[in-house]
């Protein structure tokens, strides 16, 4: 047994409210690895992506879930992704690598990143106050994801359900977000 | 403003970073016998249009993509929005 | 108490009483009245005071518009100026107070201006208060100030809290009056997103003031079933009390949600929302404004605009008099007096300027024909009026109509220019409309209700139909084209005393005419010198009678003689709705360091850097100020070991087969030979050759390098090294990622910090010093297989590491490293400490790459790689920032070590004056060096690497010192770098 242990404490750990026609929460255990497709090598690496997740990488601004349906692959740019899935511990980039067999390249980022979960009917008159994207159901489909600014921060959304979306933004800010969004809840309830 | 990312469709400029004149692209090559010359023309002097101007945005609150608009200086029209890349590559900056 | 002059109908709810105070009067009125129509109701016509002279001035419009009839609302910190009575809805318990007076609005000691007007004329402060120059800012600007002005601020923090938001439509209509409805039901039926936005607490726009019917019902009534089924409809959406202030770029448009103005207290809720819509298309129903007719004392109490007084008879059912008089140039002044009469009000008397039959019957009424008004009585309110025949007719109310003007305003935000149309004697919305926006109605010029009416189907048919969607067939509600002639007329000539143009500025027709002779004639320059068309109500009724006034001036035509442009925003936005949340604590968001709460209950002071919030020093109990605690951890830190959260350099993660090709672009100094395990100090050049910034950058694998960056910087060089990846090597296999936030980083430094390590880093990694020497680097677990990773670097000069873990674990990390440090009594130490090992071992920061210094300047040109390009190579070797006497990087100590030495001070050599040009070079960092127990500092002076044990003179003219300073090497400590290699 090592001398010291130490103690995981995610900026919004536990965090799960529930507001009028609202709920909130910070999901636990969110991993995420980024994936770089290498130049002259896309091909290669979205056969790779493919095959290990059973699904093909979708086109920048959109997600999709993998076959068994515990990942989701979100395209940011032509040439990266990231893979989001839950998994206990911050040390899951090498096992996503070797997924991929290295044709791409990875880089954790788990703890890079804080999500929130935002759901019900009135999630998006709460995000209106803050998301300069058009979210509406028409526009922003299940499975859409855009990087945005959010009260100065940058944010990752993703439409996760009817009316539920991923958020993600960078855990140093994480609870300047998180009262972002608790301002928006209260301000339109 | 909002500008018709390429990919990602229009994305409001508050999103984006502005950086300047698209030659930017077009760095001299140290080893030229002009270099001194060209990298103090690179560096220092723009062309500076009332009318079409091709410029440098970065989507920085995006997909960090390095965009090329032309863009009217007098009326903010955008008429073309391009992927940096894919115009630094046809202005042979291929390796 | 009784409202005298309450009258029958109206859409006030009478069931609803409201009870109002008006400076400390107890007054009554009804659900659904402004300020405005209850203050009429109560018989209240004297409402403020003017700017300038002090006249006494009453309510003259019903809208935005209104120049006059600005009160102070609410009381203590909720108290706000300016606010216009005319669009103030009534709440219960609303108070609100008048403005501009000394003593009581009744006997305004200040009055006494009104009787120095001949010397107070346009163009008075400009030419009177010159000399001596330096009385403006200090007596004659307060002086003024004090006697002129508006309401006064609570100078109290704003209680209420303010929000923003986004809306996106396909159709954004502005104005829910006949032509704004009429468009949004059009858009609305085709299934395009609408929004719908009006200013008016009751949309309807002039329907509701009017007696006008639509499809054979009343236009109230058509108004109410408009937005019944709009309400009805999922894809529009309706916005009240809401002002579409400005039109920017690309559809973008600005607009004012007033949410709880109308309510005694806005009950933590926001109280203004400003929204930035994004539409595809709008459609601009603004409507027009009256304009009034300029004559002698025109602005008494009781004068008002004729569609004003039938809105107060028609929608308020208030009339403002009991004995009106109208007077127009044209048709639409006949619909007041018959509205009037209808209502049983007594109109005595209808003075047309027009040589023409009556428009309408008026029962009771004498029509005067080609006739004007040119003087009036009634101090504090109206009482009678004097024709240009000399006629004299008594009168509480004159209504006034001297046309109306198409509310342009929105069209010109984007520099667009009205045009002039002579049929209806105004200006209408030229052809360079903002992008994606059309215009209806009377807004358009369309000045009938039924061109109203088809022009907003029609435009918004043809705006939805440009986006595919598909009109709905619906036909345009049917109304009847009321007449509309009109003659202009702009000001009466006969008039003998003032006639005001613009009643909020107190600018009267001889002040243009002043400011014509005096070569002010330019629309912009009449606007500058006599003020005309600014403050509130931005001109809204006096610009157009003031162009058309210098227009006579000049012999020109009104179009020739210019037109008024407007520019956001459209009314007053309340600069709280402008900072919305950004205020106190909320105005930025916070960047936290993973050890923030350890490090909140130990002790740490935090310094904002960025906006990240880092600890400076950590105070123990007993330590007198901050010295006390950074010279100890300084201390401890040298003699043992010492920990501080670096978090917050920049990280970004770079892999890649070109990955060191890469770096060999962005760095002056080669990445390529670097061997893989291995870290290096790296600097960067902006391609000017001035340095940008450093960091170290370790090589994880062949294809897998990571940088770190200055705390300022990360996101900065994160955003060039994309744009050289993308614009200047398209083609090198690289990808970015920043990591910063992803990794809680510690530096462990001191002799002991291996020590340190050992017990917390598992023992299955070697960190000996010949298995991890100086500059290594690896990926080890810590803690029993926590993944992290370990670099040996050293700033502070000592035995260094710097360990990171995964962030979730970076509070535990500390307690660990604070923990396992007990037994070498192992320190936290914060950004002061630092600063001052740094200095201690002269390393550069931030004061000394400052934008200005070069590689050389630093001592570090030789780091600059000639075997190979990078940003800044070329520039960098320009021969001016590579002279012999370039100024250098060294250290500095006073000769007298009891001094302290001053940052920014200048150097000059002992023998010469201390003046600029012989400026030796600058001190860039001081700090007391607790090692060496005195004063140190780091700085640039020419040829300085030349000069060791030379004494200069360090200056500081802003502290009015200067000492004898020696030069010496930045090394402080430990030059030959012994410690970090142990």
């Amino acid at each position: 047994m090592p001398e010291f242990t130490l103690i995981s404490a995610p900026p919004l750990a536990g965090y799960d409210q529930s507001f009028d026609g609202v709920t909130l929460s910070a999901p636990a255990d969110l991993a995420i690895v980024s994936i770089a497709l290498p130049l002259g090598g896309e091909a290669a690496a979205e056969n790779a992506i493919s095959a290990a997740y059973g699904a093909a990488l979708p086109a920048p601004g959109k997600s999709v879930l993998s076959k068994d349906g515990k990942a989701r692959l979100v395209r940011l740019s032509p040439d990266a992704a990231f893979v989001i899935f839950t998994h206990a511990t911050p040390d899951v980039e090498p096992h996503v690598a070797a997924r991929l067999k290295g044709d791409a390249y990875t880089t954790d980022q788990t703890d890079v990143w804080t999500g929130l979960e935002i759901a019900g009917p009135r999630a998006r008159t709460a995000l209106e106050r803050i998301c300069p994207l058009d979210i509406s159901p028409q526009t922003f489909v299940e499975g859409d994801a855009a990087r945005t600014i959010m009260e100065h921060l940058g944010v990752l959304i993703i439409r996760t359900g009817d009316d539920g979306f991923l958020l993600l933004s960078a855990s140093s800010s994480a609870k300047s977000f998180l009262h972002a969004v608790e301002t928006s809840i209260h301000n339109t309830a | 403003m909002i500008i018709n990312h390429p990919l990602l469709g229009p994305r409001d400029a508050a999103e984006f970073v502005y950086l300047g004149d698209a030659s930017l692209i077009d760095r001299p090559d140290w080893q030229d016998k002009n270099a001194d010359e060209k990298f103090y023309e690179y560096g220092y002097l723009r062309e500076n249009p009332a009318g079409k101007h091709q410029e440098l945005w970065y989507h920085e609150q995006g997909d960090r993509s390095w965009l090329v608009l032309t863009r009217d200086t007098l009326t903010h029209e955008i008429t073309k929005v391009e992927m940096a890349r894919d115009v630094a590559r046809a202005r042979g900056r291929s390796k | 108490m009784t409202q005298p002059n309450r009258i029958e109908g109206g859409q006030v709810d009478r069931s609803k009483e409201v009870k109002f105070t008006f400076n400390g009067k107890n007054m009554r009125g009804y659900a659904g009245d402004t300020l405005a129509s209850a203050l009429l109701a109560n018989g209240q016509r004297l409402v403020g005071r003017s700017f300038k002279y002090h006249r006494p001035r009453g309510i003259l419009t019903c809208g935005s518009e209104e120049p006059n009839a600005l009160v102070q609302l609410r009381s203590g910190a909720h108290q706000e100026p300016n606010t216009r009575a005319t669009v103030t809805e009534l709440f219960d318990g609303l108070t609100a107070t008048s403005q501009n007076h000394r003593g009581s609005l009744e006997h305004d000691l200040m009055a006494v201006t009104d009787l120095l007007a001949p010397f107070l004329s346009a163009g008075f402060y400009y030419k009177t208060f010159m000399w001596p120059k330096a009385f403006w800012e200090k007596l004659y600007e307060p002086m003024i100030r004090k006697s002129a002005g508006l309401g006064s601020l609570s100078m109290q923090d704003d209680p209420d809290s303010y929000d923003k938001g986004f809306l996106h439509c396909d159709l954004l209509v502005i104005g829910a009056g006949p032509a704004g409805l009429s468009a949004a039901l059009a858009a609305g039926r085709s299934g395009a997103r609408v929004i719908l936005a009006d200013e008016d607490f009751t949309p309807g726009g002039r329907l509701n003031a009017e007696t006008l019917e639509i499809d054979g019902m009343g236009g109230a009534d058509w108004a109410a079933q408009a937005l019944a089924e709009l309400a009805a409809m999922d894809n529009v959406r309706v916005m009240t009390r809401t002002t579409v202030y400005g039109a920017y770029d690309h559809g973008i448009y600005g607009a004012l949600e007033r949410c709880t103005d109308h309510l005694a207290s806005s009950d933590g809720k926001p109280r203004q929302i400003l929204w930035r819509i994004y539409s595809k298309r709008a459609v601009l129903a603004a409507g027009s404004t009256e304009r009034p007719i300029a004559f002698g004392n025109n602005d008494r109490p009781g004068i008002m605009l004729a569609g004003a007084v039938r809105a107060y008879v028609n929608r308020f059912g208030v009339t403002p008099g009991q004995q009106v008089a109208v007077f127009t140039n044209n048709d639409d002044g006949w619909r007041t007096a018959a509205d009037l009469a209808a209502k049983g009000v007594e109109v005595t008397n209808i003075i047309d300027t027009r040589d023409a039959p009556a428009v309408c019957d008026v029962p009771g009424a004498r029509h005067i024909r080609n006739a004007a008004v040119m003087d009036t009585v009634g101090r504090k309110g109206l009482k009678s009026v004097t024709l240009t025949s000399g006629q004299v007719i008594p009168a509480d109310c004159l209504a006034v109509s001297g046309g109306w003007n198409p509310n342009v305003h929105l069209t010109c935000h984007q520099r667009g220019r009205p045009e002039w149309r002579d049929d209806i004697s105004a200006f209408v919305p030229g052809r360079d409309l903002p992008v994606g926006m059309a215009v209806a109605g009377a807004a358009n010029g369309a000045m009938t209700l039924a061109a109203a009416l088809t022009e907003g189907r029609d435009v918004a048919n043809a705006q939805i139909k440009d986006l595919g969607f598909t009109a709905s067939r619906k036909t345009a509600p049917k109304a009847e084209d009321e007449p509309r002639d009109c003659a202009p007329m702009w000001h009466v000539g006969e008039s003998k005393n003032r006639a005001w143009v613009d009643q909020q500025n107190d600018v009267t027709v001889k002040d243009i005419k002043q400011s014509y002779r005096e070569g002010f004639r330019s629309v912009e320059h009449l606007k500058r010198y006599t003020t005309l068309g600014m403050a509130t109500d931005q001109g809204k009724t006096a610009n157009i009678p003031a162009l058309a006034i210098m227009a006579e001036c000049t012999g020109k035509s009104i179009p020739e003689t210019g037109t008024t442009i407007f520019r956001p925003p459209y009314t007053p936005i309340p600069l709280g709705a402008l900072g919305g949340r950004a205020r106190g604590k909320d105005f930025r968001p916070y960047r936290l360091t993973p050890s923030h709460d350890w490090a909140s209950k130990n002790g740490a002071t935090f310094v904002e850097v960025g906006n990240w919030l880092r600890a400076q020093w950590y105070a123990r109990p007993g330590e007198q100020g901050w010295r006390d605690s950074v010279d100890r951890e300084v201390v401890m830190t040298r003699n043992s070991v010492g920990i501080c959260d670096v978090t917050t350099l920049g990280k970004i993660d770079i892999q890649g087969k070109d990955a060191a090709d890469f770096l060999n672009v962005v760095y002056a100094n080669a990445f390529g030979k670097l061997p893989v395990g291995k870290v290096r100090y790296g600097l960067m050049l902006r391609e000017d050759g001035i340095c940008y910034d450093d960091g170290t950058t370790a090589r994880m694998g062949e294809n897998h390098f990571v940088m770190t960056t200055t705390t300022a910087n990360a996101v900065l060089v994160f955003r060039r090294m994309e744009f050289v990846r993308q614009c200047l090597c398209p083609d090198m296999d690289v990808h970015l990622i920043s990591t910063t936030d992803g990794w809680a980083q510690f530096a462990v430094a001191g002799p002991n910090a291996r020590n340190l390590l050992r017990k917390v880093v598992d023992e299955d990694h070697d960190i000996s010093n010949e298995a991890f020497p100086f500059m290594a680097c690896g990926e080890v677990t810590v803690c029993g297989g926590t993944p992290a990773r370990l670099f040996r670097i050293s700033f502070s000069g000592e035995l260094a590491y710097e360990i990171a873990v995964p962030a979730r674990y970076g509070n535990a990390m500390i307690e660990v490293l604070m923990k396992a440090g007990e037994e070498f009594d192992a320190v936290p130490y914060g950004t002061e400490a630092l600063g001052v090992m740094r200095i201690e071992k002269g390393h550069a920061a931030g004061n000394e790459l400052n934008g200005q210094t070069t590689a050389l300047n630093l001592g570090l040109g030789g780091m600059v790689s000639a075997k190979k390009d990078c940003i800044g190579k070329t520039l960098a070797q320009r021969p001016e920032m590579n002279r012999d006497d370039a100024i250098r990087l060294v250290g500095f100590r006073p000769v007298d070590r009891s001094l302290k030495l001053i940052a920014g001070s200048h150097f000059i050599n002992q023998d010469e004056e201390a003046v600029m040009a012989n400026d030796q070079g600058w001190m860039t960092s001081v700090a007391y060096s607790p090692s060496l127990g005195h004063s140190i500092g780091l700085g640039f002076i020419k040829s300085g690497h030349e000069r060791m044990g030379e004494i200069v003179r360090a200056v500081s003219p802003i502290h009015d010192t200067e000492m004898d300073v020696e030069i010496v090497s930045a090394h402080f400590i430990d030059p030959e770098g012994e410690r970090l290699r142990a």
